[in-house]
C-alpha cells in the first residue's frame, strides 16, 4: 500500500539527513575550535621540533644527519665543535678531553680528560670508558668502524672481537691513542659520535629504545620511539664550559613525521616550533610568508659516477662529453626546485680548500662530436637510482641528456636500501648513476680518501662507484694524510688534487643542496651550526 | 562437530605455516640485496660485513635460517623482555618487527573498525533502498553513484578529498593527515579520521550496496517469500522476517572477510596517502624496502586474520546449516 | 496487497512472437536470447562506446605523440618556451634583512595551452617538462594492456583450474582448492606489492623463462596470479553444482573422455559467468595496476601508467592539481563503464533474472 511506502521512504530519508546533520554539527564544532588542542608555553621552556626521520639513538649506529643533529647535544666526545655559526664551527675544541698532544710525527694522540664529568646517572666519566667505547663500536658492528681502523689492535680486535686494543692506553685522566699511521683527519674522527663516550659495561646492542647515560647538556628523556618520537632533557650533571653552553630550552620534544606537508603544518599552526621538513619547493612560495624560512648550505655533492672500468666510461672522451652534456641548472630547477647551487667540483663551497672548478662548459654539440671520436655512438648504457623522488627525477633528467648526445639509455630503480650495496658491488658492473655523498666530518680526506682513492677499492660496500684510481692523485691523497692540520699550504694541494681528478672526470658533479629550515614566527636566535645543522642550544623567544 | 572445528583450526595453522614458507621462497629466489651488507651501512669493513653474517646467521643453509626465523617470530610474540638477538628484527633499522606491528595496530584498528561500521550500515541502507525502489529513476541514481564509488581508486580519492578538504582551504575543517591516539585527544582522533573513513567506506557501500540490491531482489520472487505473502503476512513483515535476513547472509559473510583483511594490514593505500601510521603503512614501506623480516610479519599478521575469519564464518555456517556439516 | 515496485519483463519469445506476426516460434540459442536483451540496454552500449573510444585514443598514442604534440612520452622539455612560458620555471628567491627567505615569484610547471600552442602541451607539462596529455595515453595503453591481459589470463587459468577441481574432486580438488586458500589468505596487495617489486629489480630468469625488469608482464602475471583464486572459487562452486547433474552423469555413463565432458558439456554451461567476470576483473585489475605503479610495484619509472602519473603530480598538487586529476578521471571514466556495461551483460545473460531494468 502507497502509506507503507511512503512510511519506508520517509524513514530513510530521514535516516539520511541525521547522519548529514550529525557529520555538519560535527564539522561545525571542529571549525569553531581553536586549531591546536595542544597547550603551548610562551616561555622557551620546550622547544618543539619535527623531524623527518631518525635512524638510531645509539651512537654506535646513528649514522643521519637527522640523528646526529639530537645527538651531539646527549653524548660529548673527547673533542668537538663550536656552538658557533659560519666557518668557525668547523674548528676543533676541548670536549670531554683538552686537545692532544700530537707526537711521533701524527702517529701518537695524548688526551686528558676533564676533571669532575659525571654521566647524566650520577655515575663519574673515566678515561677507560674511551676504550669501552671503541670495543662496543666494533662489538655492535658499528657503521663507523672503518674509521677507527689505523688505531694499533684495532683491526685486530675487529676480526676477534676477543682480548684488547692494544692501541688505546688509559691511566688515570689520560688517554693514549698510537696509530699504525698518521691521518690529518683523526682529529675530527674523534670528533665524530661514534667515539662519543658510554661507560664500561653498556650492553653490545642497539640501545636506540633504552639509550645510555648522556654526557652532554641533555639527555633522552623516557620511553623513546626512533619512529614516533623521542623528547630531550636537561642533564643535571652536566656542567657547561667555554664552548659547550647550556642551552635555551628546558627540553625539546622530538615528533617525527614523515609527510613533509604534514610537517609544516604543524609549525604553521602552532603545534610546533621548527621542522626540518623537505619542502616540496612549489610549497616553498605558500610556507615563506607564514613562518620563517631559512636555507642551510650543507656539506653535500651530488653527482652522478662513470665506471672506469666498463664501457663506455673507461674512455676519458666520454666522461668529459658527459660533463659538457648535462645541464646543470635545469637540474637544480627540476630537482630543487631552485634550493641548491649548481657545481663541478667534488668538494662543496663550505671547505676552506674550495677553488670553484669550470672545466666543462655545457656544449651539447661538442659532447656529441667527443661521444662519435670515441667511437661510443649508440653504446647500450644503464643508468641507476634510487626509488626516492629526487634520485628517480634528476636520474630521468641525466638519462635524457645522455639519449641527447648518444647513448642508448636505460633506467634501472633500486629500493633506497639496497641501492648503495648494490652499486657498491664489482659484480654489478654498474655503467652510471646517481649518488651523493654528506660529509661525514669536515676533512677533505673523508671525499677523497673513500670516494676516489684507488687503493681503497673494495669489491663489495665498495663507495668508490666509479672505480676511478689513478696512481698520480693516489699518491698525492695518501701524501696528504699526514698533515695534521688544514693549513692555507695544504688546502692548496687540496684544490690541486680536485682539479687533477676532475680533469680526468670519473664523476659528473651536478649540486650543492640547499635545505629548507622552517621555523614558527616567534622564534629567534636562529643559529646554523655548519656541520649538526640547526643549535637548537640557542634558540630563543621573540 | 567438534572434530570438524578442531580440523578447520588444524588447517588454519598449516596455513599459516604455509604462507610463511612461500614469503621465505620469494625472498629467496628474488635477490633483495645482501642483508649484511644493508645492515652493515654506508661504510663498512669487510671485516665488519663477515661479522654481522655470523652475528644474524645469514651464512647458515637456507632452511636453518627460515627455522631461526620462526623461532623469532615465536619468542617476539611471547610477553617479557628477550634480548635483540632472540626476536625478528627488521634488515635496515634493526628495529622490534613485532613491536612496530603492535605500535601500528591502533591506527588501523581505529581507521578499520570506524569505516567498517559505515560502509556496512550505508551499504545495507543503500542496498535495501536501491531494492525497494528498483526500475525507477531513485534505483538509477543510487546504482550510478554506487558504480562510480566502486570505480575511483581509492588513493585517488584520498588525495583529492585530503586536497580539496585539507590542503587547498585557507581555513581547512579537516587536518592534512596524521592519526592522533585515541587516548590522546578523542576530538583529535576523531577529526583526523573522518576522511579516512569516508575513503575508505565509499568503495564498499558501493559494492555491498549492488550485492544487497541483487540479493534481495533474487529473494523476493522466491517460492517461500510468495507462499509467506499468500499466507497474508504484510509487505513489511516479508521484508525484515524473510527477505532481509537471507539477502544479509552472503554480505555478512563478505564483510567478515573484507574486515579481516583490512584490519589484517589490508588498507595500504588509505594508510599510506592519510599518513596514517598503521600495520598497513608500516607494510607498504618495509615491502617496498624488500626488507624480509617485517614482510614475515606483516603477511602472518594479515593472513592469521583472514584465516581466522574465513574459519570462523566456516564454523557458524556448518552450525546454522547442518547440510554443509561434513559427514 | 502492494506489489513491489518492479517491472517484469514478458517473455522474450513472446516478444518476438508479436513483432513478428504469426511467424512461427522459432527456438533461439540462449546467446541470441542474451544479445536481444543487451541490445535493448541503452545505458550498457553507451558505456561500451565510453570504453572502445578510450582504448582506440590511447592506442593512437604513438600518432597523437608524435604527429601532434611533437615529442615522446619521456622526453623532457625543461629549457623549452612554449607561447611565452616557460615549461619548467623555478622560484625566484631573496633573503630579507633578518635571513629568512622571502619568495619573490614562485615557480611552477606549464599549465594546458588547450591547442593554443599547435598541440604541444594540451594539458600541460609535468616536473620534468614532460607533455601530459602524451603520458596520459601512453600511460593507458600500459594501464590497459596490463589490465585486459591480466584479466585473460586470469580468467583462463581460473576456469581451468575450476574445471580441473570440479570435475575430477579428490585430491585434485583438494589440492587446487588450498592453493586458492594461500594465495588467498595473503593480504592481497600486499603479495602483489611483494611480488611487483622484487621482480621488478632484475627481473624473472628462471625455469627457462627470461623477462626483463622493465616489462609489462611482469604486472600483467602479478596481477592475474593475485586474483585466480577470486575468479577460481565461484566457478569450481558452480562446476561442482553442474556436475550432479544428470547430463553429466549421461555422458560419463556414455564413456565421454573427461576432456570431452569438460570442454563440451561443462565448459560452455559456465561461459556466460566466465564472460562476466572477465568484464569486471578488467576494472578491478586497472584498479589494482594503479595502486601497485602508484607504490612503485607495477610499470617502473619512468615508463607511464595512469598509477605512475598520479604518483609523480603528488608533490605538485597544489600548484598544479590536474596532473593528479587527470589521470584519475581517465581511470575512473574506463572503470565506469567497464562496470556499467559488465552489469548491463550480467543481465543480459542471467536467465534467471526476473527483474530487468528497462531503458
Amino acid at each position: 500500500m502507497r502509506s507503507r511506502q511512503g512510511l519506508i521512504r520517509l524513514l530513510s530519508v530521514l535516516a539520511l539527513m541525521a547522519g548529514l546533520a550529525l557529520m555538519t554539527a560535527a564539522y561545525a564544532v571542529s571549525a569553531n575550535r581553536p586549531q591546536s588542542s595542544v597547550a603551548h608555553t610562551k616561555s622557551v621552556g620546550t622547544f618543539r621540533a619535527v623531524i623527518d626521520t631518525i635512524d638510531y639513538l645509539d651512537t654506535s649506529q646513528a649514522y643521519t644527519a637527522q640523528s646526529l643533529w639530537a645527538l651531539w647535544t646527549v653524548y660529548e666526545t673527547l673533542v668537538t665543535y663550536r656552538h658557533v655559526a659560519g666557518a668557525a664551527g668547523y674548528q676543533v675544541v676541548p670536549g670531554l678531553a683538552s686537545l692532544p698532544k700530537i707526537s711521533r710525527g701524527g702517529k701518537v694522540y695524548t688526551l686528558t680528560l676533564r676533571k669532575g664529568l659525571k654521566y647524566s646517572n650520577g655515575k663519574p666519566i673515566r678515561a677507560a670508558d674511551f676504550k669501552c667505547t671503541m670495543k662496543r663500536d666494533f662489538l655492535t658492528a658499528s657503521p663507523g668502524v672503518g674509521f677507527y681502523d689505523t688505531i694499533v689492535g684495532a683491526k685486530k680486535f675487529e676480526t676477534s672481537l676477543k682480548g684488547d686494543i692494544g692501541g688505546i692506553k688509559t691511566k688515570g685522566r689520560t688517554i693514549k691513542i698510537t696509530l699504525t699511521s698518521p691521518r690529518g683527519d683523526f682529529l675530527t674522527i674523534l670528533a665524530e659520535p661514534f667515539a662519543a663516550l658510554v661507560p664500561c659495561g653498556t650492553a653490545n646492542q642497539d640501545l636506540s629504545a633504552n639509550p645510555p647515560p648522556a654526557s652532554g647538556p641533555y639527555k633522552i628523556g623516557p620511553n623513546p620511539d626512533k619512529n614516533r618520537g623521542f623528547s630531550l632533557v636537561r642533564n643535571k650533571y652536566f656542567k657547561p664550559t667555554k664552548y659547550i653552553p647550556r642551552g635555551t630550552p628546558n627540553r625539546v620534544d622530538v615528533t617525527i613525521v614523515g609527510d613533509a606537508d604534514a610537517a609544516v603544518q604543524r609549525v604553521i599552526s602552532g603545534q610546533a616550533d621548527y621542522t626540518n621538513a623537505a619542502i616540496p619547493p612549489e610549497r616553498i612560495g605558500t610556507v615563506s610568508n607564514r613562518g620563517q624560512l631559512r636555507l642551510r648550505k650543507s656539506a653535500n655533492t651530488y653527482y652522478f659516477w662513470m665506471n672506469t672500468r666498463v664501457y663506455p666510461f673507461n674512455k676519458l672522451k666520454v666522461r668529459q662529453a658527459v660533463n659538457m652534456a648535462i645541464d646543470r641548472s635545469a637540474l637544480v630547477k627540476a630537482v630543487w626546485g631552485g634550493l641548491g647551487v649548481t657545481t663541478e667540483n667534488i668538494l662543496p663551497p663550505t671547505y676552506p680548500s674550495y677553488r670553484k672548478l669550470t672545466l666543462y662548459k655545457r656544449n651539447v654539440a661538442k659532447a656529441r662530436q667527443l661521444i662519435n671520436q670515441a667511437g661510443a655512438k649508440g653504446a647500450d648504457v644503464t643508468v641507476w637510482g634510487r626509488q626516492v623522488s629526487d634520485s628517480q627525477q634528476s636520474t630521468t633528467l641525466y638519462a635524457s641528456y645522455l639519449s641527447a648526445i648518444g647513448l642508448k639509455t636505460t633506467l634501472k630503480f633500486l629500493p633506497r636500501s639496497t641501492y648503495y650495496t648494490t652499486i657498491g658491488n664489482s659484480d654489478t658492473k654498474a655503467q652510471t648513476g646517481w649518488a651523493r655523498w654528506l660529509e661525514d666530518y669536515p676533512h677533505p680526506l673523508d671525499w677523497f680518501d673513500v670516494l676516489l682513492n684507488g687503493r681503497n677499492i673494495v669489491h663489495e660496500n665498495n663507495n668508490n662507484f666509479a672505480y676511478y684510481s689513478n696512481a698520480k692523485t693516489n699518491r698525492l691523497i695518501d701524501g696528504l694524510k699526514k698533515p695534521p692540520a688544514l693549513t692555507p699550504a695544504v688546502n692548496k694541494r687540496w684544490a690541486n688534487v680536485e682539479k687533477l681528478i676532475m680533469q680526468q672526470a670519473p664523476w659528473a658533479p651536478w649540486s650543492n643542496r640547499t635545505f629548507p629550515e622552517f621555523f614558527s614566527k616567534n622564534m629567534g636566535c636562529i643559529s646554523i651550526q655548519r656541520l649538526y645543522g640547526i643549535d637548537f642550544m640557542k634558540v630563543c623567544r621573540k | 562437530m567438534t572434530a570438524f572445528v578442531i580440523r578447520r583450526f588444524l588447517g588454519m595453522i598449516a596455513v599459516l605455516f604455509a604462507v610463511s614458507i612461500l614469503v621465505f621462497l620469494i625472498f629467496i629466489i628474488v635477490p633483495g640485496g645482501d642483508p649484511a651488507s644493508r645492515i652493515a651501512g654506508k661504510h663498512p669493513t669487510p671485516q665488519n660485513v663477515v661479522n654481522i653474517k655470523k652475528k644474524w646467521g645469514f651464512d647458515k643453509p637456507f632452511y636453518v635460517q627460515y627455522y631461526e626465523m620462526m623461532k623469532k617470530v615465536g619468542t617476539g610474540l611471547l610477553p617479557g623482555n628477550h634480548s635483540q638477538y632472540d626476536v625478528l628484527r627488521s634488515f635496515d633499522d634493526q628495529t622490534n618487527v613485532v613491536h612496530e606491528i603492535k605500535k601500528g595496530m591502533p591506527a588501523t584498528f581505529s581507521l578499520t573498525i570506524g569505516a567498517g561500521l559505515i560502509w556496512l550500515f550505508w551499504g545495507v541502507m543503500v542496498g535495501v533502498l536501491s531494492a525497494i525502489t528498483a526500475g525507477r529513476l531513485a534505483d538509477r541514481l543510487i546504482t550510478i553513484v554506487a558504480l562510480v564509488g566502486i570505480s575511483m581508486p581509492v588513493f585517488w580519492l584520498g588525495i583529492i578529498t585530503r586536497y580539496f578538504l585539507a590542503e587547498k582551504p585557507s581555513h581547512p575543517w579537516f587536518p592534512d593527515g596524521g592519526y592522533v591516539p585515541l587516548t590522546a585527544s578523542p576530538w583529535e582522533w576523531y577529526k583526523h579520521l573522518i576522511l579516512p573513513w569516508f575513503v575508505l567506506a565509499v568503495l564498499f557501500i558501493g559494492f555491498y550496496g549492488r550485492v544487497l540490491r541483487s540479493n534481495i531482489l533474487d529473494t523476493i520472487n522466491e517460492d517461500y517469500v510468495r507462499t509467506a505473502r499468500a499466507k497474508g503476512l504484510t509487505p513489511r513483515r516479508v521484508l525484515a522476517k524473510h527477505v532481509l535476513r537471507n539477502s544479509l547472509i552472503p554480505v555478512v559473510t563478505l564483510f567478515g572477510l573484507d574486515f579481516a583483511a583490512v584490519l589484517g594490514g589490508g588498507a595500504i593505500l588509505t594508510e599510506t596517502v592519510f599518513e596514517l601510521h598503521g600495520v598497513g603503512f608500516y607494510a607498504a614501506e618495509r615491502v617496498g624496502a624488500l626488507d624480509l623480516p617485517p614482510i614475515m610479519g606483516v603477511t602472518l599478521y594479515g593472513a592469521f586474520f583472514i584465516v581466522l575469519f574465513s574459519a570462523i564464518i566456516d564454523i557458524l555456517y556448518a552450525f546454522l546449516d547442518p547440510r554443509i556439516r561434513p559427514a | 496487497m502492494a506489489e513491489p515496485a518492479t517491472d517484469f519483463t514478458l517473455d522474450t519469445a513472446q516478444v518476438l512472437a508479436e513483432e513478428e506476426h504469426g511467424a512461427s516460434i522459432v527456438g533461439r540459442s540462449p546467446w541470441y536470447l542474451a544479445w536481444r536483451r543487451l541490445r535493448r540496454n541503452y545505458i550498457a552500449f553507451i558505456a561500451l562506446f565510453v570504453f572502445v573510444v578510450i582504448a582506440v585514443a590511447c592506442s593512437l598514442a604513438p600518432i597523437y605523440a608524435h604527429h601532434i604534440a611533437h615529442t615522446a612520452p619521456n622526453a623532457t622539455h625543461t629549457e623549452d618556451i612554449v607561447n611565452g612560458k616557460q615549461v619548467l620555471s623555478a622560484p625566484v628567491i631573496g633573503t630579507d634583512a633578518q635571513g629568512n627567505v622571502v619568495v619573490e615569484k614562485a615557480g611552477g610547471v606549464l599549465g594546458p595551452t588547450w591547442w593554443h600552442a599547435h598541440g604541444r602541451f594540451v594539458l600541460g607539462a609535468d616536473g620534468l617538462g614532460r607533455d601530459v596529455a602524451v603520458r596520459l595515453l601512453y600511460g593507458g595503453l600500459n594501464s590497459l594492456k596490463i589490465g585486459i591481459g591480466s584479466a585473460l589470463i586470469c580468467v583462463m587459468v581460473a576456469v581451468l583450474l575450476a574445471l580441473l577441481a570440479g570435475f575430477y574432486g579428490g585430491w585434485v580438488d583438494w589440492i587446487i582448492t588450498r592453493s586458492f586458500d594461500l594465495i588467498w589468505a595473503f593480504p592481497v596487495l600486499l603479495l602483489a606489492i611483494a611480488l611487483g617489486s622484487a621482480l621488478s629489480i632484475n627481473g624473472f630468469h628462471h625455469f627457462g623463462i627470461s623477462i626483463s625488469p622493465h616489462s609489462l608482464w611482469i604486472p600483467t602475471l602479478v596481477i592475474s596470479y593475485v586474483y585466480v583464486p577470486y575468479v577460481g572459487r565461484p566457478l569450481r562452486g558452480q562446476i561442482l553444482s553442474l556436475r550432479e547433474k544428470e547430463f553429466i552423469e549421461a555422458a560419463i555413463g556414455q564413456g565421454a573422455s573427461p576432456l570431452r565432458i569438460m570442454f563440451s558439456d561443462l565448459l560452455p554451461n559456465v561461459a556466460s559467468t566466465a564472460l562476466v567476470f572477465f568484464t569486471l576483473i578488467i576494472a578491478n585489475n586497472i584498479l589494482t595496476e594503479a595502486g601497485l605503479s602508484f607504490l612503485g610495484a607495477g610499470v617502473q619509472p619512468p615508463n607511464p601508467s595512469w598509477g605512475t602519473v598520479i604518483q609523480e603530480g603528488q608533490e605538485r598538487i597544489i600548484s598544479a592539481p590536474w596532473l593528479t586529476l587527470a589521470p584519475g578521471i581517465a581511470i575512473v571514466l574506463t572503470v565506469l563503464s567497464l562496470n556499467i556495461f559488465g552489469d548491463g551483460l550480467r543481465d543480459a545473460l542471467d536467465p534467471r533474472a526476473k527483474v530487468r531494468v528497462e531503458h
